[in-house]
């Protein structure tokens, strides 16, 4: 099994039906999944703050979800989760792949990537990483668990 | 050449309260998303109630929020009230409208070629820019404009029957709107939680 076959599993397992997402080569496999399985909606977006709308949206018409992105749609969905997703308290999970850490090629992803997780702390969006695979089933159950607690959570394959 | 060329277009006739009112009239067990600004302002002035939910900030989400619901509520008339300045701020919406194609989203748009609550500033709409055009050009099929409110009251009756998605862009006067709707944004949403749950 992979990675994408555990999150996959746990994503369909905990009902978190409608995937809203823009591709990035990380997150891709799972992409593919869940598009040929009609468990889910899934919804692909111009931009990634669409993503934190649609799925306050769906929320209130009873449905849950996940926002699958690169580091840099964060970047592009931060006025979203400020204004809406934290202030009305609208749970979903964020997959977020990384970029600009060690042995990154690309100029233009550093600082994102490295502002990333403190921009996280300072909204107070929980975020937890995935390192090892034998931690990739809990860690993604104890993330969305925790989503719909603390409202919302964030993951980093 | 350049902006001193491009003149400003008279905005439509239409009121956008009297037409909020005649649409909640029309539609009265229809979820409403209404964006921030005076689409917000005016649907609370119709009386407000729990199948609105108000956007307080979040400028061009409105649409995307209504995406969700009615892919969430399939069976449900989900409607969205927002302006020319949140539709210009995310017009990828309209991309991701057309695509998904919900049959139950109408999506009306109050255009009055300004950003009326910061001081009348022109959007693009006023000048240069073509919203129903955009609509069309992201891939909606079914697009109207009105500039007075015999079309709008006309048109109504089609938008409310017959499937969507519907973009509607509707020219309005410039009306202030001094109604202001609840503020607690998790009250907002689980009232509006409640009359979702109650109308299925």
């Amino acid at each position: 099994m992979t990675w994408t076959d555990i999150v996959f599993e746990r994503l369909k397992a905990n009902a978190l039906e409608m995937v809203c997402h823009v591709p990035d080569s990380v997150i891709a496999p799972l992409i593919t999944r869940v598009e040929a399985d009609p468990f889910f909606t899934v919804v692909p977006l111009t931009r990634e703050e669409e993503g934190v709308g649609i799925l306050t949206g769906a929320y209130l018409g009873g449905r849950q979800g996940c926002l699958m992105m690169q580091v840099s749609g964060l970047g592009n969905s931060v006025n979203g989760l400020a204004s809406l997703a934290i202030p009305y308290q609208i749970p979903f999970l964020i997959l977020i792949s990384q970029r600009g850490e060690l042995g990154e090629f690309n100029p233009a992803q550093i600082a994102m990537g490295k502002a990333a997780r403190p921009l996280l702390d300072s909204l107070g969006i929980q975020h937890f990483t995935l390192r090892r695979m034998d931690e990739v089933a809990a860690l993604t159950d104890g993330a969305i668990k925790t989503a719909y607690t603390a409202r919302l959570v964030s993951l980093w394959p | 050449m350049g902006r001193e060329r491009q003149a400003i277009k008279r905005s439509g006739s239409i009121n956008r309260l009297e037409a909020t009112r005649h649409l909640v009239n029309r539609a009265p067990q229809a979820l409403i998303i209404a964006g921030p600004g005076n689409a917000k302002f005016d649907l609370a002035d119709t009386g407000d109630r729990p199948q609105h939910f108000y956007l307080w900030n979040s400028l061009g989400l409105a649409p995307s929020v209504g995406l969700g619901l009615a892919l969430a509520q399939p069976k449900q008339q989900v409607i969205v009230l927002d302006g020319d300045g949140g539709t210009l701020m995310n017009p990828g919406a309209l991309v991701t409208i057309a695509r998904l194609a919900p049959l139950n989203l109408l999506h009306i748009v109050w255009d009055n070629g300004q950003y009326q609550l910061t001081g009348g500033q022109p959007t693009a709409t006023a000048t240069v820019t073509d919203l129903p055009a955009m609509g069309r050009g992201a891939g909606l099929q079914l697009v109207a404009t009105v500039t007075t409110m015999n079309e709008f009251e006309i048109g109504l009756e089609t938008w409310l029957t017959e499937s969507g998605p519907w973009l509607v862009v509707a020219k309005i006067d410039a009306s202030p709107a001094p109604a202001r709707p609840p503020k607690d944004p998790v009250w907002i949403k689980l009232r509006f939680m409640q009359a979702v749950n109650k109308s299925n």
